[in-house]
């Protein structure tokens, strides 16, 4: 993970002064500045005094002073947050007053100035400014990034097989038979002789998702704001293509009249917040899968159900764990810290092992997919054969093989029967 | 082997256009009745959905969602191929044997696109849509999904031949006008607009130059390019991935469109009494380059066996055993292989060569070809990288439904030809008489 990326040494000094010493530049500065862009990455010095604390020189040795920093932006300021001018204004004290136009224009010039000085701290203080309030969260922790990235961290030691999650989520989008937008296999893999695995299966809603880049009118998309890949119901023309293309079997297609009537299912389930028909079960003809509960993260359930799913809230085994995984602090990014620190590794005999002896994946990683889905416990491997669980499907309601509730469908199509 | 026809006359010609025959008739009968059938089922797609379909979701559904529609959408974008094709060798390499049977081979890119795309509406749930979600996502979605590649080059490789089709008719109608039929005379004088013979000489330049963008395009954008590109690009099915398919599409596509001009060539010979007009030696050239790009598509499906077994990643190899354990890949295999030997032991022994033998072993490649090309789309589903489904392979058979539209675009191309076939010469003039002559009524 990158937040393990050490800044070059700060004592290493001389090493800097010698590249600094080869460019045109003024070697003292780029070794001051350096030392302080790394009292800022450490907290000891504010960005804005850094700014202020150099910009004279930096001008004049380079003409330009192009630094990124978060300066406050005024039109999201707090109209009631009376220090926040005083602030900006004790920032931008000796600033030039047409910096707005510079800052981008201009940037190329500074970049390529701090680049042949060498200054060690630039990129320090560039990953300051840009991880907002600290990252800091362990190997675990969050992925850098920014805004909100909803994903899950399953742990497969933790589940049982109930299958609470599958009827959950049955449940709240009024999914047809056999649409099993949470699936649970049980497995039993090579090796492992009669004992039986559990994988949930959600979507996994890929970073690099194939079904987005190949939907011919855009209807399978991600949502910019979280990461959510959603099927606008509105657009979608039920080519399928989507489902061809998802490596991991989640999609499942409006065949006949959905089991639930548009008359039962509440607008607030279907139209997310940018008002796309995106939730819920789609209507006949149209493509659907796992949304994470779109319409919970938008809060349409109310505030308290932001950051859940349904499966995670009917999980009674701890094994989903659902929300912001550029979150440090989020259930997901905890629970792995959690896990690992139990299982720490013996650093002091082999300093290059991992800190913690605890298996994770991402379901067929190496798909290229990314998926926001990461699992604890083993993969299961090519020769994982599914087995009947503890738990049969049709015990909770559930039917696992659509196909026959299709052939049903289609042997009686003129009785209106649905799938 | 060029063949002179040019003593036949201009009466031979229009033969089609003037005559009219019982056994007409029963053939616009079967072409209806084809067409007929298609749309009683269509009409219950319609209305209950494709859950009427043998379709299904892939995945805990263990079905394909993808099958007899996307299989036969390709079959028919590769029998398109052979039109133009042939007819720009006939223009821009002055292959002029196969001069007679340009047109019709024209027509067919027409008809058979004109199928494919039907294929489209009948596969997607939502084909109201079409127009609506297609045409403003275009502009921002053609750079990502390969099946708006599909759709964009598919569309130009029709207005392609359709251009080229309406430059090339005109000399034609000019010419032949006192024997075309006076009651479709509107339709004409719109073929006709702003006619003059000065302008057949420029026309001849513009349709070569389509000819020659058609020849590029065809082959390497379309069949061997955005077609196979809907599979080969995808990270999800083991039998798919990979750069071969370009190559073996195409020597599908160039296969089946050699046999697609040969049995309606052969179908305009026996109706028309065509001897003279299509001579053997066009049978026996057209059926050496059936023996040729038969032996191409075999060595491409030689190539994907044997890397698909040798040392093959597990759901390759698996994929690949499956498919050579399936008895209908050897029928298909077998329907090429045995045309292809035709055609080379008719090379070697021309008295062995028979027209009729012909059109029935190219009846086969087709079906060969269109069973490679489900096989291709189904198994293909079934064997997933991710194989961790019990579900996965289920079985899947078309349902009556998917195969009445097979028989219904075939239907569609058989009252294209009786219909167009009424309407203009589908020979070209220039076949019969050197090149632009004074009218001469």
């Amino acid at each position: 993970m990158s937040t393990d990326e050490s800044p070059p040494p700060g004592d290493d000094e001389e090493r800097n002064r010698r590249l600094l010493d080869e460019t045109e530049y003024d070697t003292e500065l780029g070794l001051e500045m350096g030392r302080d862009a790394q009292r800022v990455s450490a907290g000891e010095l504010s960005e804005l005094e850094f700014y202020r604390r150099y910009h004279d020189r930096i001008v004049e040795e380079f003409d330009i002073d192009d630094r990124e920093i978060d300066l406050p932006d005024p039109d999201e300021a707090d109209p009631d947050d009376v220090g926040f001018l005083d602030r900006i204004g004790s920032a931008l004290q000796g600033i030039d007053p047409d910096g707005e136009e510079s800052r981008r224009s201009v940037m190329k010039k500074g970049a390529a100035a701090a680049g042949a000085m060498g200054i060690a701290g630039w990129g320090t203080a560039q990953n300051a400014a840009g991880q907002g309030d600290g990252e800091g969260g362990g190997a675990g922790g969050g992925d850098e990034g920014e805004g909100t990235r909803w994903g899950m961290t399953i742990n497969l030691n933790n589940c049982d097989g109930c299958l609470a999650c599958m009827a959950a989520c049955d449940q709240e989008h009024n999914l047809s038979r056999g649409a099993n937008w949470m699936y649970v296999f049980a497995f039993e893999d090579e090796g492992q002789g009669d004992e039986t695995n559990f994988l949930p299966r959600t979507c996994q809603h890929c970073t690099d998702s194939p079904c987005t880049k190949v939907c011919p009118v855009g209807a399978r998309h991600t949502r910019e704001e979280d990461g959510l890949v959603l099927t606008d119901y509105d657009i979608c023309i039920g080519c399928r293509y989507c489902e061809v293309s998802c490596p991991y079997g989640v999609n499942y297609f409006q065949w006949g009249e959905p089991d639930v009537p548009e008359s039962e299912v509440d607008d607030d389930h279907q139209i997310d917040d940018r008002g796309r028909w995106v939730g819920s079960r789609p209507p006949e003809g149209v493509m659907g899968k796992c949304t994470f509960c779109v319409d919970r993260q938008d809060g349409q359930m109310g505030e308290d159900k932001i950051g859940t799913t349904a499966c995670e809230e009917a999980c009674t085994m701890d094994a989903i764990h659902f929300g912001d995984l550029n979150d440090p602090e989020s259930p997901p990014n905890q629970h792995l810290d959690e896990y690992r620190e139990g299982q720490d590794n013996d650093l002091s005999e082999f300093p290059n092992r991992k800190e913690h002896t605890t298996s994770t994946f991402k379901l067929m990683e190496e798909r290229g997919t990314e998926p926001n889905v990461r699992f604890v416990g083993n993969e299961p491997s090519p020769h994982a054969e599914q087995v009947e669980g503890p738990v049969a499907y049709e015990d909770m309601g559930l039917t696992d093989d659509r196909k026959e509730v299709l052939d049903e469908g289609a042997s009686a199509t003129q009785g209106g029967e649905s799938a | 082997m060029s063949v002179d026809v040019t003593g036949v006359d201009r009466d031979t010609l229009v033969r089609p256009i003037q005559t009219f025959s019982k056994r007409y008739l029963a053939a616009l009968a079967v072409g209806l009745g084809l067409i007929g059938v298609w749309l009683v089922f269509y009409y219950q797609q319609l209305r209950h959905g494709l859950i009427v379909t043998n379709l299904s979701d892939w995945g805990s559904g263990g079905g394909v969602p993808w099958g007899l529609y996307i299989g036969a959408f390709i079959w028919w974008v590769g029998i398109a191929h052979g039109g133009i094709i042939l007819s720009a060798a006939v223009r821009l390499l002055g292959m002029d044997t196969y001069q007679p049977v340009a047109r019709l081979a024209e027509l067919l890119t027409i008809a058979a696109l004109t199928c494919a795309g039907l294929f489209i509406l009948i596969h997607v749930g939502r084909p109201d849509r079409l127009v609506t979600s297609v045409v403003p996502a275009w502009p921002t979605r053609v750079q990502w999904s390969p099946l708006m590649w599909d759709v964009t080059v598919i569309t130009a490789y029709f207005v392609l031949t359709a251009t080229y089709l309406a430059l090339t008719i005109r000399y034609d109608i000019h010419r032949l006008r006192d024997r075309l039929p006076s009651p479709l005379d509107p339709l004409y004088d719109a073929l006709m607009v702003g006619y003059s013979e000065k302008e057949d000489e420029v026309v001849e330049r513009m349709v070569w130059w389509i000819a020659f963008a058609i020849i590029i395009m065809a082959p390497l954008l379309l069949h061997g390019g955005v077609i196979p590109w809907l599979f080969a690009l995808l990270p999800s099915m083991a039998g798919w991935a990979g750069g071969v398919q370009g190559p073996s599409f195409l020597s599908i596509a160039l296969t089946s469109a050699v046999s697609g001009i040969i049995i309606i060539a052969a179908a305009f010979r026996y109706a028309y009494g065509w001897d003279e007009l299509i001579p053997d030696a066009v049978f026996r050239g057209l059926s050496q380059w059936l023996g040729f790009f038969s032996l191409i598509f075999l060595w491409l499906q030689l190539q994907q066996v044997i890397t698909g077994i040798f040392a093959a990643p597990t759901t390759l190899q698996h994929a690949t055993e499956v498919k050579i354990a399936t008895p209908l890949y050897w029928v298909a295999i077998g329907l090429v292989a045995l045309a292809m030997l035709y055609a080379f032991a008719t090379s070697l022994r021309p008295d062995l060569f028979d027209i009729r033998t012909m059109v029935a072993l190219s009846v086969g490649v087709l079906a060969g070809t269109l069973a490679e090309k489900v096989l291709f789309v189904v198994e293909g589903l079934q064997h997933a990288h991710f194989a961790l489904y019990d579900g996965v392979p289920g079985a899947y058979v078309p349902s009556p439904t998917e195969l009445s539209a097979l028989l219904g675009t075939i239907g569609i191309v058989v009252l294209f030809f009786l219909v167009v076939s009424k309407v203009i010469p589908v020979v070209e003039l220039h076949a019969i008489e050197d090149d632009h002559e004074e009218v001469n009524p």
